[in-house]
């Protein structure tokens, strides 16, 4: 508390004593050298040069009288000790130069010096420093340069400067720290180049010219401090051009002209072994071979569409390739009575089907994913069915689908009329129009969404040929075992309900699972052992045939998992919009698929 | 080097010989010393540069005497006669008290820094810091090449320092700024000097580091 009070005490007395004084320079900077005329006695400088010792000199100005020695005296003042002294030493062989020695110069010491003229006790001039602040070291010694290289033009050369610190400066105790800057410029420029700080001794300089002489000089100053001192002398940087050498030249000729040999060799070798290198790179891919299926039947088809649809399917279930699938099915088909029941649901379900003027096709099968489907079971045409056919290795047998159940395919879409036993259905006028109906009608197209498209086929099953039960059978069994395509049409005729009439077009399945069922005709039926693989509506003959529309999409699933079919804009609703109320609550199941066990719990 | 680089690296070293496992030899650690110090007083210089870059002649006129600074009683050598005849432990005995003794006067000018009427004044401000951050580096190091040099004494001079605030208008408190800084500017040359002096005393051997 004390030491704070003397503190600012003495700093307004301070404040008071040094606002009297004039002039008052910072304790940094070091005053001019040159002397102002203008102006009366004042100091022109005070240097030092190793930190060790110092001078100081100054100028009578403008006042003459005062020029001959003695008139002018300098006084100094350290920081400790408050009186003024004079200076210790007035150099005899400089005019107005005062030299303070080593005993008198202390570092890190303020001085203040005054120019005084003592007869009139006037006080010319003031200004206070410390030592370090007005250090500026000697130049540097021992300037050289030794070459470093020469470019390969030989229009440039570096070089290597060197120097040693200037003698008086300690720089090995560790007195003094200096840093050093080059300048050099072409010779008779005007302007130096100059490059940073170094605090070693040697500098590199790089890319001068050749031919040209180049001026090279170099100053130091203290570390930390601005002073610098004074340039040394200039050396001269000289170097003689050298020729260039050719021979870089043909090396280079030489090279690309090996490179476009070898590339012309190439291009030739290419094209000699087009073939052989296009066997190499580019083997053939082979054909697909589908079994069961014709080839050349594929080749009018939209095989890349096929491709499309079936690639994401699932539609492989290898344990569904049994042996006999069909035969088993048969069995079951006439052991079970239950099965009748099932049917009679079935047909419950093709009769509201029929109300929509469509075909519910269901296959019951185990774990099968059922689908219902809108049938027309008609001849399909046997090249838009192949064009519907994957690449089919699972199959057992590699038998066109077409060509081997066509003849029967009538048939078949007869028998299944016999067999469905007449149930209720809602609305009946939509059960004729499935009298004449068929089993199967053609793929026509697909639509952009991966439906079905099929087209109302041939209206020309007959009645009494229902009644042809075995054969039918039989020919499905063949049928079957070719692992056919319309092996669901079969399986449809195998059991149940009659089908009514009309010709209808099939549903557009918009799910690609739908479609994929529509070919694996033992997927669907190994499933179902004891069920009834598909659901026909029954109906009488129609007499007439309502106009049919080709296809219906299958618009959603509703909350009862009932089907809710869109028909076409043109044509009359194909297949029946079954009423929510008839359809009770079903498990979970893929869009557009009825599996028959699910149907089996329809019930009008 | 750039100085960032030798401050990393010399903070690396420091660190090193606080392993306790003799990593670094002591002409290494007063080379990293040194190098520090040369550190702190370029940045303690310009940082005095851009204090005078702004400031008011009348301030000129108001700065106390350079007698006045705190570290002003200790004794050091004046010359470099006088320096070349302390022994090394003295030596570094006067560093570590000067280092020591602007500890808190610094802690004081960071904080005030940033309040500075001064145009430069985040100029100010980071160099501040940074000084601190110098401070603090270069005392570990310098305990390290105490701990290293087997000194039996610490005979560390106290250098109290009692302000602790720099006024209470923009005027006085810029002013009082700039004494402090040059204060300490003085003060890091002499512990620049002092460290140098004993480098280049450690390493007689290899002349060529000196």
């Amino acid at each position: 508390m004390a030491e704070a009070m003397a503190y600012s005490l003495s700093l307004s007395l301070l404040y008071l004593g040094l606002l009297c004084g004039n002039g008052l320079v910072s304790a940094r900077g070091s005053e001019l050298f040159t002397p102002d005329p203008s102006r009366g006695p004042h100091f022109t400088g005070c240097r030092s040069r190793e930190q060790e010792t110092f001078r100081c000199w100054w100028s009578t100005g403008t006042f003459q009288n005062l020029t001959e020695p003695g008139a002018l005296r300098v006084f100094y003042q350290t920081k400790n000790a408050l009186e003024w002294r004079e200076c210790p030493d007035y150099t005899r062989t400089v005019e107005n130069e005062c030299y303070f020695n080593k005993t008198f110069t202390h570092i890190w010491t303020s001085y203040c010096i005054q120019l005084r003229s003592v007869p009139q006790n006037i006080t010319y001039d003031d200004t206070c420093f410390t030592v370090e602040n007005i250090v500026h070291p000697d130049p540097p010694i021992g300037l050289n340069w030794t070459l470093l290289n020469v470019s390969r033009s030989g229009l440039h050369f570096d070089v290597l400067v060197r120097w040693a610190p200037p003698p008086s400066a300690d720089v090995q105790m560790g007195w003094m720290s200096l840093v050093y800057q080059v300048q050099y410029r072409v010779k008779n420029a005007s302007h130096w180049e100059m490059l940073d700080l170094e605090s070693g001794t040697q500098q590199s300089l790089y890319g001068l010219h050749t031919d040209k002489e180049c001026e090279v000089r170099v100053r130091c100053k203290m570390l930390a401090f601005d002073n610098f001192g004074e340039f040394s002398d200039s050396i001269f940087v000289h170097v003689a051009q050298i020729p260039s050498k050719e021979s870089t030249f043909p090396t280079t000729l030489v090279l690309i002209f090996g490179v476009i040999g070898v590339v012309i060799l190439l291009v030739l070798l290419i094209f000699s072994q087009q073939q052989r290198l296009m066997v190499i790179f580019l083997p053939p891919i082979p054909a697909p071979k589908i079994k069961g299926i014709d080839p050349e039947l594929l080749k009018n088809g939209k095989l890349d569409q096929l491709n499309s649809l079936l690639s994401s399917q699932d539609m492989y279930k290898p344990d569904f390739y049994h042996e006999d699938p069909w035969v088993e099915f048969i069995q079951l088909d006439l052991d079970d009575p239950a099965e009748k029941n099932e049917s009679s649901d079935t047909q419950h379900l093709l009769g509201l089907s029929r109300s929509g003027s469509s075909h519910v096709l269901n296959f019951k099968s185990d774990d099968d994913s059922g689908r219902a489907s809108c049938y027309d079971p008609e001849l399909p045409n046997p090249e838009d069915l192949a064009s519907l056919l994957p690449a089919h290795s699972g199959r057992g047998e590699n038998h066109p689908l077409v060509s081997s159940s066509s003849p029967s395919i009538p048939d078949l879409g007869i028998q299944q009329t016999s067999e469905v036993e007449e149930t209720p259905i809602q609305t009946q006028p939509a059960v004729h129009s499935w009298g004449n109906m068929d089993f199967y009608a053609q793929v026509s197209d697909f639509t952009p969404a991966g439906g079905v498209v099929l087209s109302p086929g041939q209206l020309n099953s007959s009645p009494e040929k229902k009644k042809e039960e075995e054969n039918e059978k039989k020919i499905q069994l063949q049928l079957l075992s070719d692992g056919a395509y319309t092996s669901e049409n079969t399986a449809r005729q195998l059991d149940v309900p009659p089908s009514p009439g009309p010709e209808q077009g099939y549903h557009a399945f918009p799910t690609q699972a739908v479609e994929g069922n529509l070919w694996n005709g033992e997927y669907l039926v190994s499933a179902g052992d004891s069920q009834t693989p598909y659901l026909l509506p029954e109906a009488p003959p129609a007499p007439t045939l309502p106009p049919v529309s080709d296809y219906t999409v299958v618009q959603e699933v509703d909350a009862q998992h009932s089907l809710l079919l869109n028909p076409p804009s043109s044509q009359p609703a194909l297949c029946p919009h079954t009423p929510n109320k008839h359809l009770p609550a079903m498990p979970t199941m893929p869009m557009g698929y009825l599996t028959p066990d699910l149907l089996g719990n329809l019930n009008p | 080097m750039t100085q960032g680089s030798r401050l990393y690296f010399a903070v690396t070293l420091l660190m090193c010989a606080f392993a306790t496992i003799h990593c670094v030899g002591l002409n290494e650690l007063l080379e990293r010393a040194s190098q520090l110090s040369d550190k702190l007083h370029s940045i303690s210089t310009s940082l005095t540069n851009d204090l005078d870059s702004h400031f008011p002649p009348v301030g000129r006129g108001m700065m106390p005497r350079p007698s006045m600074c705190h570290t002003s009683s200790l004794q050091i050598p004046n010359d470099k006669d006088q320096a070349l005849k302390v022994p090394e432990d003295e030596l570094l005995s006067l560093a570590r008290s000067l280092l020591l003794a602007w500890s808190d006067p610094l802690a004081l000018l960071s904080s005030e820094a940033s309040s500075l009427a001064h145009p430069e004044r985040n100029t100010i401000n980071t160099k501040t810091k940074e000084l601190q951050d110098n401070i603090n580096s270069l005392g570990a190091g310098l305990e390290h090449v105490f701990n290293k040099m087997g000194s039996s004494s610490d005979n560390l001079s106290s250098l109290p320092f009692y302000i602790d605030s720099l006024g209470q208008d923009k005027t006085s408190r810029l002013v009082n700024f700039h004494f402090l800084l040059s204060c300490f500017r003085r003060d890091s040359h002499k512990i620049d000097s002092f460290l140098k002096v004993l480098r280049c005393r450690a390493a007689k051997k290899r002349p060529e580091m000196c």
